[in-house]
């Protein structure tokens, strides 16, 4: 446990889809996260107008940094939440940057009752989780990237991915075949660091509700 | 042929300055705890699975390693020390002088899914008061627990804070908020113990929605009315946190009542517990749930405490009377449990390299 009660409330930031919605809405809310105005090579960036330091990772890994507390809070999407599986608290989630997670493929219908597929993800959990209850069964093939192109190769005759406007789709010759669930950027919370700044964090969520940044 | 040094996921060999740290810390509970005069049981590792099933909870059966002996006998592995003392002790009762004051130390081996902060194999050390009923025996065993915290933490310049609750205290409120709906209900623990605003706003009846925010915001509620029955045990544990608040040197003490929410004191807690069936926010639910729901054998005041600066619970316990009963025996009894690995690195040191991180404390189960 590499955090500290002494240290300023730490936020961690994924580099990724996330970082823009993020750092709108908390300074709609009254941040000013002036650090994060220009490039920067710094690892850590402080932020004492704000009484933060900010870390900015790649996205997959702010779940991880928040669960062990060497963040106190993070945005991340409730996709990789769920795949983390992290005991996280999550106090808001943000109304902006909103996607859903579908089944994609190539024909126009899911597998027959009785069948059994291959179906390619980033997100396994999410993936067992989703064809647990289905008639239907699929091995799980998990890979690192570019997902769409499992069923276009015959790698597999399905996929589970986010979708946001679905042109990348149309352009492939993909169809979602159905939308499984809304994905979210959601603040996330250590439950420790909930006790030693609740007061602190229950501010900020007031103000991202009053500003109409989280639902 | 050389052979492999790695272990299965979960588990870890301590040599060295590791070992010896985690010997030091147990050296200094043990002599503590023999000194406020409770004296050690020590318990096997292997039991049969059939006193147990009365407990059992569909998650806690899940992290059960039983097997079927070469006599034919199915028997599991220590998968948490109180249930297991509990079942030793309750046919004995009537020969035994109460109350009776014992601490245990040793592994509990559960499987775990490979994710943050969750091991396999578990050192814990732990202490158990029988016979000492109400508030007496609750504040005993809480001076004790705070007592060994801060002896640990003297001097290294990290805090404590102590999460208080009640088992049952949001039962109403929950039952309340969804309507008598049993899924609706699990939902809402859920969302509560994940302080999920959203989540609560989606799935409880209006009404209820404000006292719930209320709660997952504050911890306790501005009106303690809305928890029913469970007002005035809530009311008494704010006295008592005041009054530990005032001698407790670095210790944060809070009663926070959304943290534990999962400690249902329902005797069918264990139907409430696991993931929900109904529609929640994505990332609301994850698939192990042991903080949000913790034990299922409290029924009083319950505890979970961090270590400064950590971020996951060092230590925890409670009231569990209804263990006992559920043995067929009646006795008043609270306990506590500290992750020696877990307490070990917040204190300062690594103590079982870099995967010996978790203790699955604070989330003692009802297996052997």
């Amino acid at each position: 446990m590499t955090g500290s009660d002494r240290r300023p409330i730490r936020l961690a930031l994924g580099k990724g889809r996330n970082l823009a919605v993020a750092l709108d809405g908390f300074r709609r809310a009254g941040l000013e996260l002036a650090a994060l105005d220009g490039p920067s090579r710094r690892l850590i960036l402080p932020a004492p107008e704000d009484g933060l330091e900010v870390l900015l990772l790649k996205d997959a890994d702010v779940p991880l940094y928040v669960t062990y507390g060497t963040a106190d809070l993070g945005v991340v999407g409730s996709d990789l939440l769920s795949e983390s599986d992290g005991d996280l608290l999550v106090p808001a989630r943000f109304r902006a940057g909103r996607s859903r997670m579908a089944l994609i493929g190539r024909a126009g219908a899911l597998p027959r009752p009785g069948s059994q597929v291959r179906l390619a993800t980033k997100y396994p959990r999410t993936a067992r989780r989703i064809v647990a209850p289905r008639p239907w069964g699929a091995e799980i093939l998990e890979l690192s990237g570019s997902v769409e192109l499992a069923p276009l190769l015959d790698l597999a005759e399905l996929a589970l991915d986010i979708v946001q406007t679905g042109t990348t789709l149309r352009e492939n010759g993909l169809v979602e075949l159905e939308a499984v669930e809304e994905v979210t950027p959601c603040l996330v919370a250590n439950r420790a660091s909930f006790l030693r700044h609740r007061r602190w964090i229950n501010d900020l969520v007031r103000r991202l509700e009053e500003t109409e940044v989280v639902a | 042929m050389r052979i492999s040094a790695a272990l299965p996921h979960g588990v870890s060999a301590l040599f060295a300055d590791s070992a010896r740290r985690r010997r030091a810390l147990e050296t200094v509970l043990v002599e503590h705890l023999e000194r406020a005069g409770f004296e050690e049981a020590v318990l096997p590792i292997i039991d049969y699975l059939e006193p147990y099933e009365p407990l059992l909870t569909p998650a806690s059966r899940r992290e059960l390693y039983q097997f079927v002996d070469r006599d034919g006998e199915l028997l599991a592995l220590r998968a948490d020390f109180t249930p297991m003392l509990a079942r030793l002790v309750a046919p004995r009762l009537d020969s035994l002088d109460l109350p009776l004051a014992v601490f245990y130390r040793g592994d509990v081996v559960r499987f775990q899914e490979e994710r943050p902060g969750r091991l396999r194999e578990l050192y814990q050390l732990g202490a158990e008061l029988l016979g000492v009923p109400g508030a007496a025996g609750e504040e005993r065993m809480l001076r004790l627990f705070l007592d060994l915290l801060g002896q640990m933490a003297n001097g290294t310049g990290r805090s404590i804070d102590l999460v208080l609750g009640v088992a049952g205290a949001v039962d109403r409120l929950l039952e309340e908020s969804a309507d008598g709906d049993l899924e609706r209900r699990r939902a809402l623990t859920v969302a509560l113990a994940r302080r999920d605003r959203d989540a609560i706003r989606s799935v409880a009846i209006r009404r209820c929605v404000p006292a719930l925010l209320d709660l997952a915001e504050a911890g306790v509620p501005e009106d303690l009315d809305v928890l029913g029955a469970a007002a005035p045990r809530v009311a008494a544990l704010l006295a008592l946190r005041d009054r530990l608040a005032e001698e407790a040197d670095g210790v944060r003490l809070t009663v926070d009542l959304a943290e534990l929410a999962g400690q249902s004191s329902a005797p069918s807690s264990a139907a409430l517990t696991g993931r929900p069936e109904i529609s929640l926010p994505a990332g609301s639910a994850a698939e192990g749930e042991d903080v949000v729901w913790g034990r299922s054998y409290y029924d009083g005041t319950v505890f979970r405490a961090y270590l400064g600066g950590g971020a996951l619970p060092i230590g925890g316990g409670g009231r569990y009377d209804r263990l006992f009963r559920v043995l067929g025996a009646e006795v008043p009894a609270v306990g506590f449990s500290l992750g020696l690995d877990r307490l070990s690195r917040g204190l300062g040191g690594v103590a079982g390299g870099d995967a010996a991180d978790e203790d699955g404390v604070g989330d003692r189960e009802a297996a052997p």
